[in-house]
């Protein structure tokens, strides 16, 4: 379950990779030598404003979600449950966090798992019992584990990098770039046509791939939680607990979407292709499918 | 360009070997690790038990053999030192443990007392550590003996003084009854 999830992981990214050759290849067939420029600028560009944030993934996080730092003595007893994780799991302790939001949700980040945090809602801790509360602990720190926020940096930095080179090959083409066109003679219309067809669905095309690493992050992480605690009951609870809550956290930042355990974001206005999760009863599914084989 | 690829081969040898050799200290000293973390965690419980044991007493006062079971359990499990003898120490003390909870049950004074329920919320959270120590321990000690006994780490196991490691096997009656087969 874990070794397939994670090539799906790995071919996904690879499929990123052939995205960005054929957004170089399309900018190079229709601007011959003066698109090449272009690509190390916006690999530049992308790479710069995602792993600024992926360093200070904790500290931007926090800011973005509001979250507060806590220490052991405000909350025994989530810091007893998530020693419980920690010692089941090996990770070292991470920064704990919390979110004042009726809505039950959690999230987790950090570029490495010295560096980990993971935040709760006031509203997960009210909803659930021990053994959920244990299953969300797990697939967070499953998330550290994962190393997910490097992942979806990696993800985020070649989505990013292709939407600036689409972006300016695009502004290019209506501000004259055409003369390279001329001096290869034309080319080959149907080429110059099909170099065109990329370079406008490109970056909705590297969109939907983030958002199917995003998705096969999480069902990578519940079965990662799931080996932690050999408990899918307690997890499988929780996403029931969630999936019957309708209160949704209250900031809906799209950029930060992708971290909570359950989507932020309303489920009906995002189709499937670009939602950063699997559907909830899916993933209830397949831990009830766990909990058959123990 | 001959010594070059001879130097080339040479040094791959050479990393091949070092990653060999750490891998399997790498591996010895995470199981250390996770020994050391049942023993933290088995002590956590020992020093909760006198506790628990007053505050029982205080109100089932006739459960005597109850707690003489605890206490001799508690007496084996402090004093054990191989991994078996912890082991079936540590199974005793759960077994023990869990009859005295069960004693607790008879008297709805002690389980509304907040002495009582914090003890309970304390002794249920070590006992899921020691639960998951032993585990992560088991569960390291089983990749630890995978590379003592496949090639090529076996090669490197006598070399780096690593040599395989005790399981640690707790008896409990509860996970063994499995459900009998009449035919």
């Amino acid at each position: 379950m874990q070794a397939a999830n994670r090539r799906k992981t790995i071919g996904l990214l690879m499929g990123m990779g052939v995205l960005m050759w054929c957004v170089v290849y399309a900018a190079l067939t229709y601007f011959g030598g003066s698109g090449a420029g272009i690509v190390p600028i916006a690999v530049g560009i992308a790479l710069i404003s995602v792993w600024g944030s992926y360093y200070g993934s904790d500290k931007l996080v926090l800011t973005m979600t509001g979250a507060k730092l806590i220490q052991e003595s405000d909350n025994p007893k989530l810091f007893d449950l998530i020693h419980e994780v920690i010692i089941a799991s090996g990770l070292p302790m991470p920064k704990v966090a919390i979110v004042i939001d009726s809505a039950p949700n959690a999230f987790a980040t950090g570029r490495n798992p010295e560096h980990a945090l993971i935040a709760f809602t006031t509203g997960i801790l009210d909803a659930m019992d021990r053994d959920q509360l244990q299953g969300v602990i797990a697939h967070e720190m499953a998330h550290v584990a994962n190393r997910d926020t490097l992942v979806s940096a990696v993800a985020a930095t070649t989505a990013g990098a292709i939407a600036i080179v689409s972006d300016m090959l695009t502004r290019m083409m209506f501000f004259g770039g055409g003369r390279d066109r001329n001096r290869e003679g034309g080319g080959n219309p149907i080429a110059l046509v099909i170099s065109l067809v990329i370079l406008i669905l490109a970056p909705l095309a590297a969109m939907m791939l983030r958002s199917a690493i995003s998705r096969k992050r999480e069902s990578l992480a519940d079965a990662t939680a799931v080996s932690f605690t050999r408990n899918p009951a307690g997890l499988r609870s929780a996403l029931e607990v969630l999936a019957s809550d309708s209160t949704v956290v209250q900031q809906r930042s799209t950029a930060v979407a992708h971290i909570w355990i359950e989507s932020p974001l309303d489920s009906k206005s995002v189709s499937k292709l670009f939602s950063t999760h699997p559907p909830i009863a899916e993933r209830i599914a397949v831990l009830k499918s766990m909990e058959s084989l123990s | 360009m001959k010594t070059i690829i001879v130097l080339g081969v040479v040094a791959l040898i050479a990393v091949f070997i070092i990653s060999q050799y750490n891998r399997l200290i790498r591996l010895n000293i995470t199981v250390d690790e996770a020994w050391a973390q049942i023993e933290v965690q088995l002590k956590r419980r020992a020093d909760l038990i006198p506790n628990l044991v007053e505050t029982v007493k205080g109100y089932a006062k006739h459960e005597q053999s109850t707690f003489d079971a605890v206490v001799t359990a508690r007496a084996k499990a402090t004093t054990a030192t191989t991994v078996a003898d912890t082991a079936a120490a540590d199974g005793m003390l759960t077994q023990a443990l869990r009859g005295l909870l069960a004693v607790a049950e008879a008297y709805p004074d002690l389980k509304a007392s907040t002495n009582f329920l914090s003890l309970q919320e304390e002794l249920s959270t070590t006992e899921n550590k020691v639960a998951f120590s032993r585990q992560f321990y088991n569960d390291n000690v089983r990749s630890l003996n995978t590379a003592v006994k496949t090639i090529p780490s076996s090669f490197f196991a006598g070399f780096a003084k690593v040599s395989e490691r005790e399981f640690y096997e707790v008896e409990d009656p509860q996970d063994r009854n499995a459900p009998g087969v009449t035919f």
